[in-house]
């Protein structure tokens, strides 16, 4: 029992707002809008590193200043992963694997 | 027999016409009694001599096959076999079998006729008929068995479930008693959840209120964090609060959360990326508890909101049953 209180009482101040509601709508809504620009400059050549591998061409930097910003780094790291899947996937069904990646 | 056979040789030397069928039968085994069965069909009719010879023709090729394919011992009781209903039926179909004996198959009078063909046809008919209706009254038992309610302590429960004791998003402490009388569904999770914890934490608060509309049943969701280290008190319920009124959000020392995620076998894992900023890979997974705070089914990611309102109230309903 005295556990359990002394775990109630400790890190009472942060609340981690981040998470939050407001804060996840606007991530999500940054993080559409630079997915959208990749996709729509996705004949352009990617130059600019994102993370995990992720390439963007240049047109598309500011999104990403934009999206890094309301969003968690894990949270970016974790999109960034999903896209490059997604994208292999419609890759592959796209190609029938001819395309050697 | 044998000295049929004496006398058909000798017989066969002598005349000229069985000379021709001589040639024909030496090639195989001992030369077949013709002369017994012109001797037997004489017997019977003497009309039928004018069609027993041609068709006599046809009918001792037919032996030579036989003779082909089986021992002398038994072509003998081929022949005096077939000689007897041939020669009954010989009468109506002659004609026909004229032209049948020349291609040396005895029809007429034998094992095969289009009565016994239809008879077949019939039978066979029948036993598909049967088999199909028998499939068909398996396939349905089967249906309806799996459809059919299941009577829960019969069938078995999955040992998920147990006592815990965890702290509300209210601070206050709670164990799985303070659940009990009421349906739960818990969803584990945690805060710091990019996307589908908001997600599946929004569909669990749709489905509440759908549940309650529909059907009026009261639903406690409860959200329990996997990542209590940082999941704490007041995150939680600043967290809980944006979902649904209703929705208990606990969390708990580390030690607990282990034992309660043990005991309800989720899995969860923080994959260590750096100090504070981590994310916890887990599964992802609604229970449903009885008011007992027994195990009744689980739901995972793949459903939506109106399959997951569906499941459960078809759960409570066949429960109370």
């Amino acid at each position: 029992m005295a556990a359990l209180e002394a775990y109630a009482s400790r890190n009472a101040d942060e609340v981690h707002t981040d998470v939050l509601l407001k804060a996840r709508q606007a991530c999500y809504k940054s993080r559409d809008a630079f997915y959208d620009c990749l996709e729509k400059e996705s004949n352009k050549k990617p130059t600019e590193i994102a993370s995990v591998g992720l390439l963007y061409p240049a047109e598309c930097k500011a999104l990403r200043a934009q999206f890094v910003n309301h969003c968690r780094a894990s949270w970016v790291k974790h999109f960034d992963r999903l896209y490059c899947k997604n994208k292999r996937v419609t890759r592959l069904l796209d190609d029938g694997g001819e395309t050697r990646r | 027999m044998a000295t049929a056979i004496v006398r058909s040789a000798k017989n066969l030397r002598n005349l000229h016409q069985r000379f021709y069928f001589h040639t024909l039968l030496t090639k195989c085994r001992p030369p077949i009694p013709s002369p017994t069965i012109a001797d037997n069909i004489q017997h019977r009719a003497l009309p039928l001599i004018q069609q027993a010879i041609p068709f006599g023709i046809g009918f001792q090729s037919f032996a030579a096959d036989q003779r082909f394919s089986s021992t002398s011992t038994t072509t003998g009781t081929v022949q005096s076999g077939h000689s007897k209903p041939n020669s009954e039926g010989g009468d109506k179909s002659g004609d026909s079998n004229q032209s049948k004996s020349d291609t040396g198959k005895p029809i007429r009078g034998g094992p095969i006729s289009w009565l016994s063909f239809l008879l077949l046809a019939l039978t066979g008919a029948g036993i598909i008929w049967y088999y199909d209706k028998e499939k068909e009254q398996h396939i349905e038992e089967i249906n309806s068995a799996s459809q059919a309610v299941k009577q829960g302590p019969s069938v078995g429960k999955a040992a998920i479930g147990g006592p815990f004791k965890l702290i509300n998003h209210d601070g206050k402490n709670v164990t799985e008693k303070d659940f009990l009388g009421k349906w739960t569904v818990i969803y584990f999770g945690f805060t710091h959840c990019p996307d589908i914890c908001p997600d599946e934490l929004q569909k669990l608060a749709a489905a509440v209120d759908k549940i309650k509309e529909n059907s009026g049943i009261d639903i406690v969701p409860a959200f329990i964090s996997v990542d209590p280290e940082r999941d704490t008190v007041e995150q939680v319920r600043e967290y809980v609060k944006e979902f649904h009124p209703k929705l208990i959000g606990l969390t708990g020392s580390p030690d607990e959360i282990r034992n309660v995620a043990r005991a309800y076998r989720v899995y969860y894992m923080k994959t260590a990326e750096e100090d504070s900023d981590y994310l916890v890979d887990h599964s992802i997974v609604m229970y449903l508890m009885s008011p007992k705070m027994e195990f009744v089914k689980f739901f995972g990611k793949n459903n939506d909101v109106n399959s997951l309102a569906d499941g459960i109230i078809k759960e409570i309903k066949q429960y109370k049953r």
